[in-house]
This record gives C-alpha cells, sequence and structure tokens, in this order.
C-alpha cells in the first residue's frame, strides 16, 4: 500500500514521457492537416496560374501566327511578298578577305598601285 | 476481509459493465476492422484527378500546331436540383447561357447532364463563389489549334471526351494521351479539401514533332486559298516533300476539313502526269533511242479498230522529249506499246503505285492500279496516260520526289521521331532517272507548263489534265476536269516536290493553264525565303532591260 501511494520519480518521468509523445502526436496531426489545406490551396492557385500561362502563350502563339503575321505586314506596314527575283545577295560581293585585320584594311579606301 | 480483496472485488463490480462495450470495440476495431475503415474513408476522403493534358504537336521548327490547355466544364445534378426554372435564372448570367436552355437541359437530363464545357478559370472561379447547389465543376483540358485551320487536314481533330476523332489526333491518340494525376484528398465538415497523398503521379506526354514545316504549309495554304475562295475550282490540294528524305513538309487542302485529308484518303485519276512512269520504263530499258520519233497521226489514232485516241493539239513528228513536252497522248500510248505491259506494271508497282505508303495517318486509300491481266492493247494505251487508273496524292508526290532525287523511293515522313528516313527501293536506273528529270525541265522551258517558270531558277514537272467520271452516267464526263501539275525544283538541286490538284476548275482546266501557275508561285515563295542562289543565268535581254 506504501508503495502505492508513495512518489515513484521514475514512473512520472514515464507518465510525462508518455504525455509528451501523445501531444506531440497531437500537434503533428495538427500540423499536417493545415499543411493540406495549405497543399490544396496552393494546388488550385497553381492550376489557376497553369490556366493563365496557358492562356497568354496560346495568344502568343495566335498572334505569331502566319496568317496574323501576314495580315498585318500587309495592311498595317503595307509589305508584299517578294519575289526571288527582287532579292540581291551581298555574299557574293563581298570581299575575299578572312580574319577581322584583312577585313578592315580591305574596307580602307586606299587604292594600292596596282603592278603591271 | 482483507482489503486487497475487498478493492478487487469493488474494482471488478464497477469495470463489469464495461466488459461487454470493450468486446464490442473488439468485434469493430479487430474482425470488421477493413470493411468499416473503407466506408469510413468513403465518407470523407476521395480522389482528385488533374486531367493530364494531350501532348503538343509542334512543326519541324518547335512552333506550336496543337496544345492543350487547362479548361473547366459544368455539369448539374438534377437530384439536387429542386426548381429548375430558378436554377436556371441564377445560373444563365455566370454561364452566359439562356435561362430556359439551362432548365430544359435540367429537366432532361436522368441525373446528369453537361451544362457548359471548356470555361475559363475565371467562370470557374464565378460559379464557385456563387456556391450553387447541383452543379459540379469537372477540370478538363482543352485542345487549341493557334494557327486556325491550319494543317487541320493532317492534324485533326479531338473530341468532348479527348479522345482524336481524326488525322493524327486519331492515329497517334495513345501517343499523344496522358494519364491523368490522381490525388487522395479528404474532405472536413465544411466539404473544404485537405491534402493527403499522391496516388498516381501520372504522365506527361512529351511534344510530338512532325516533319511539317508550318511557313510552308500557310504558303501552299494561301496558294490554295485565292483560288478557292474566288469558287475557281471546287476542290484543291497541294502537297510538299523534301525529295531527299520523303520528309513532307506540307499537306494543304481546301476547303479545309478537319475530318478528311484528300491527300491520303482520296484517289484520283492522274492523267499525263503518269506519263513519266511510260517514259521512265522506255528510258531505262533503252526501248527508245533519243532521236528516235514517233508519228503524232495529226492528232488521232486508232489503237484498234473502234477504239481511237486523241490529243488536244494534231502533232507530226516527236521524239519522247517532244512527246512529253507536248504531253501527246498518241506518243506516249506508242511508247507504252513498246515498252510492253509486264515492265509498265512492274515500274508502276515500283513507284508505289496501288499499295499504301505507311504514312502515318488513318484511311490511307492505296489507289487503284489494273491487274496486268486488264492491260490489254487498249487498257495498257490509257494506263500509259494517266487512264483507267487511280492513285493517291501521296503517292503521287512520292513518285515525283523519286525523279527529282536519281531514282529512290521513300517511305513518306511526317513525324520527326529522330529516325532516319526508310528508303523504300531504287525505282529505276540514276541514268534513265536523270533523262526523265531533263525531259521535265524542258516540259517547264518549251513545253505545256510554261506558266510554272520561275525567273532565275530551274524547275522540272509535268502537266496533267483527266476528265472526271460523272457519278450519275458511270462515264467521263465532258465539263468536270481534274487539273494537276507534279515538279520539282529548284532542278539543278531538288529541294522540294510539289504537287497541285484542282478537281473541277472553273474556265479554263488544262494543268498547265490553271494548276502551274500555283506551283510558280509557291515554289517562288518558298525560294524567296530559303534565299537559294538562282541556279539559271539571267536571259541576255532581261539584263538589258534591267
Amino acid at each position: 500500500m506504501d508503495a502505492l501511494m508513495g512518489f515513484d520519480p521514475r514512473r512520472v518521468v514515464k507518465f510525462a514521457g508518455l504525455g509528451a509523445l501523445l501531444l506531440f502526436l497531437c500537434w503533428q496531426h495538427v500540423q499536417a492537416t493545415r499543411i493540406g489545406y495549405r497543399v490544396e490551396v496552393t494546388r488550385r492557385t497553381a492550376r489557376a496560374l497553369r490556366s493563365r500561362v496557358a492562356d497568354l502563350r496560346l495568344k502568343v502563339d495566335e498572334t505569331i501566327s502566319p496568317a496574323a503575321l501576314a495580315a498585318r505586314a500587309n495592311t498595317k506596314l503595307g509589305m508584299i511578298p517578294a519575289t526571288p527575283d527582287s532579292l540581291r545577295s551581298l555574299s557574293g560581293g563581298e570581299s575575299s578577305a578572312v580574319g577581322l585585320l584583312p577585313r578592315l584594311w580591305a574596307r580602307l579606301p586606299i587604292a594600292l598601285p596596282l603592278r603591271s | 476481509m482483507d482489503l486487497g480483496l475487498r478493492l478487487t472485488v469493488a474494482a471488478s463490480l464497477s469495470l463489469a459493465p464495461l466488459l461487454p462495450l470493450g468486446a464490442r470495440l473488439a468485434y469493430l476495431q479487430i474482425l470488421r476492422h477493413d470493411s468499416l475503415s473503407t466506408r469510413a474513408s468513403g465518407e470523407f476522403s476521395r480522389v482528385a484527378q488533374e486531367a493530364a493534358p494531350r501532348a503538343d504537336l509542334l512543326d519541324r521548327h518547335g512552333k506550336v500546331l496543337a496544345r492543350s490547355i487547362p479548361s473547366w466544364s459544368c455539369f448539374v445534378d438534377k437530384a439536387m436540383v429542386k426548381d429548375p426554372a430558378a436554377f436556371g435564372a441564377k445560373l444563365a448570367p455566370l454561364l452566359k447561357m439562356p435561362a430556359g436552355d439551362i432548365a430544359r437541359k435540367t429537366r432532361a437530363a436522368y441525373r446528369f447532364a453537361w451544362l457548359k464545357t471548356r470555361m475559363s478559370q475565371e467562370e470557374h472561379q464565378k460559379l464557385v463563389e456563387a456556391r450553387v447547389e447541383g452543379l459540379g465543376l469537372v477540370p478538363t483540358q482543352e485542345r487549341v489549334y493557334p494557327n486556325g485551320d491550319l494543317a487541320r487536314g493532317v492534324l485533326g481533330l479531338v473530341g468532348a471526351e479527348g479522345r482524336g476523332l481524326a488525322g493524327l489526333e486519331l492515329s497517334q491518340d495513345k501517343r499523344l494521351s496522358g494519364r491523368a494525376r490522381r490525388l487522395e484528398v479528404i474532405r472536413d465538415g465544411q466539404g473544404r479539401s485537405i491534402y493527403k497523398n499522391v496516388a498516381d503521379a501520372g504522365d506527361m506526354p512529351e511534344p510530338l514533332h512532325l516533319t511539317l514545316d508550318r511557313t510552308a504549309q500557310y504558303l501552299a495554304e494561301e496558294a490554295l486559298r485565292e483560288g478557292g475562295e474566288k469558287g475557281q475550282f471546287k476542290e484543291g490540294i497541294v502537297a510538299i516533300q523534301d525529295p531527299n528524305n520523303g520528309e513532307i513538309l506540307a499537306m494543304a487542302a481546301w476547303p479545309p476539313n478537319p475530318l478528311r485529308n484528300p491527300l491520303v484518303q482520296d484517289a484520283f485519276e492522274p492523267g499525263s502526269t503518269f506519263k513519266v512512269v511510260t517514259a521512265l520504263a522506255a528510258v531505262d530499258d533503252r526501248v527508245v533511242l533519243p532521236d528516235e520519233l514517233f508519228s503524232g497521226e495529226g492528232g488521232k489514232w486508232q489503237v484498234v479498230p473502234g477504239v481511237t485516241i486523241t490529243d488536244h493539239e494534231p502533232e507530226g513528228d516527236m521524239n519522247l522529249a517532244q512527246i512529253m513536252e507536248r504531253s501527246s497522248n498518241i506518243g506516249i500510248a506508242k511508247v507504252a506499246d513498246r515498252v510492253g505491259a509486264a515492265r509498265f506494271y512492274r515500274l508502276a508497282r515500283a513507284f508505289g503505285f496501288g499499295a499504301k505508303t505507311g504514312a502515318p495517318l488513318p484511311g490511307e486509300s492505296s489507289g487503284e492500279l489494273k491487274p496486268m491481266s486488264d492491260l490489254t492493247k487498249v487498257g495498257l494505251a490509257a494506263s500509259s496516260y494517266g487512264y483507267g487508273l487511280a492513285v493517291s496524292p501521296l503517292q503521287m508526290l512520292g513518285a515525283y520526289s523519286a525523279l527529282a532525287n536519281g531514282g529512290i523511293l521513300w517511305e513518306p515522313k511526317l513525324i520527326a521521331d529522330g529516325k532516319p528516313p526508310v528508303k523504300v527501293r531504287r525505282v529505276a536506273s540514276e541514268r534513265a532517272v536523270l533523262e526523265i528529270s531533263a525531259m521535265l525541265e524542258g516540259v517547264v522551258d518549251r513545253g505545256t507548263a510554261g506558266s510554272a517558270r520561275i525567273p532565275g531558277y530551274r524547275a522540272a514537272g509535268k502537266t496533267g489534265t483527266a476528265r472526271k467520271i460523272d457519278p450519275l452516267t458511270r462515264k467521263y464526263s465532258t465539263s468536270a476536269y481534274t487539273a494537276s501539275f507534279a515538279g520539282f525544283l529548284p532542278a539543278s538541286a531538288p529541294r522540294w516536290t510539289i504537287l497541285v490538284i484542282l478537281h473541277e476548275p472553273r474556265g479554263a482546266y488544262y494543268g498547265g493553264l490553271v494548276a502551274a501557275p500555283i506551283f510558280s508561285r509557291l515554289g517562288s515563295r518558298l525560294l524567296t525565303l530559303s534565299g537559294l542562289p538562282p541556279d539559271r543565268p539571267a536571259a541576255p535581254s532581261l539584263t538589258a532591260r534591267r
């Protein structure tokens, strides 16, 4: 009976540990639920943002579609399709000099005396 | 009595009523645990699905041709709606639909009915805030085509359930479809969701790259649209292929129809564009010499008693090149007679006529090539200039690509999957193919396809004009024609094979007059965009005028 009514520090530590564990488990459960709510809200926000991004990308794609570009080029800028014979290739007329210094030298308006 | 015994008895007596409770608890927790647990989780937990987007369809340069975007659909649960009229009136401004329509749909539903699909995020948000009883919202994916009708015959169509119904969307449905992500969520007392875990991570398919070139496709459709909108023909087809590997760059049809791709699904009597088969057989087997002359018979020739072939112009003596340039039916029939039915048939088969090409599109036509037993003298003569047989536009495109690349028939390639192009076979010797290519250049320079010329560039091709069969009389019509032109450019090093087919052109109906100009216009645009240098020196007179 004395042992039953007496104060046993080891038993108190055990009960306190058990209580702390229970509190921790409760806290963990509450946190998990709270995070679960936040994940769900974030998931919805992400979906809304993905939807917005998709809408914007669609607008970009529609804006740069060939038909839209051609219509704008024609009506707003007054451009007409070029024909192959209206193009002049500049690459053929360029100096054959290779490298930076030779190209700069070739551009200088200095006429070298011709050897004849 | 001993204190301990008394305490034990007192405790036992006070705990005795709890024994049945414990037994019941053990029964519920242990014996019926699984069934009750499932029932309980069904009450407050559910699986939420996030619809997987279909894979994007991209052109060869990564430009988007088809894309999936998130959207919402809403439905009515009739069992939860007490007054359909009030339900309709409440939803009408939110759904932007007449209240009567909503009420009618609700009344007509057995329990469930879709009210609106393809709703935006904003519309969804408004409906969530409105908290209308009996209304449900489901996340879905909407298929969009940012370029409008561009290449719709090739791309096809997706149904409301997200399944492909036509075109590549149908043939590649499995490859394009993703697997929905599944999330387990639980609901609290207010109906709010709490994320639990990911049940299935799902599968997001990679975009599908096509060999189509968006710009070339646009140019091909534009080339057709002008004439189509003016009613210059009933139906039109333009296709572009890279002759060096069989890649399809454009497939255009007028009028545009996402449910049908006439380039693959239709077959037509080609007319004179088929003469290249006869000519190639003759040159490959050396049964006709380059300067050997055939009589044009003044434009009329009786093949057998009662069967006469005519030319559109009376012709005299012609060699093979001139037969091609003037598109003489009589001349080519005589050449076919020299070639023989067996060789002609073998070469036509080698070109892939009468067999499916293997294009990854649904409903491909194999065309119709007469069996060799039907190639009598008359049958062979008619087949030599493209009558009495049917070919699909894709087969004809492949055949001219083989002529452009020196004689290799490639399997048409529409999906850029990184695999090397499939070489089907060599159709004829390179020598013979080069000779025919030179003849086809002559057709453009001196023959029936003058309007296919492009200043500064060498082009090669053949015109075709065929009478159509009148579906009522089952005889050749005297007013409905198929005009076509098949060719390639630049002839010095071909980069594009172009096929133009116009069904029932109004007014002028010769391929050289209506189809060849489209080839020229399209070829000119392609050359301009590519920046290829001219492969034909400018004519002196032109230079002087400039």
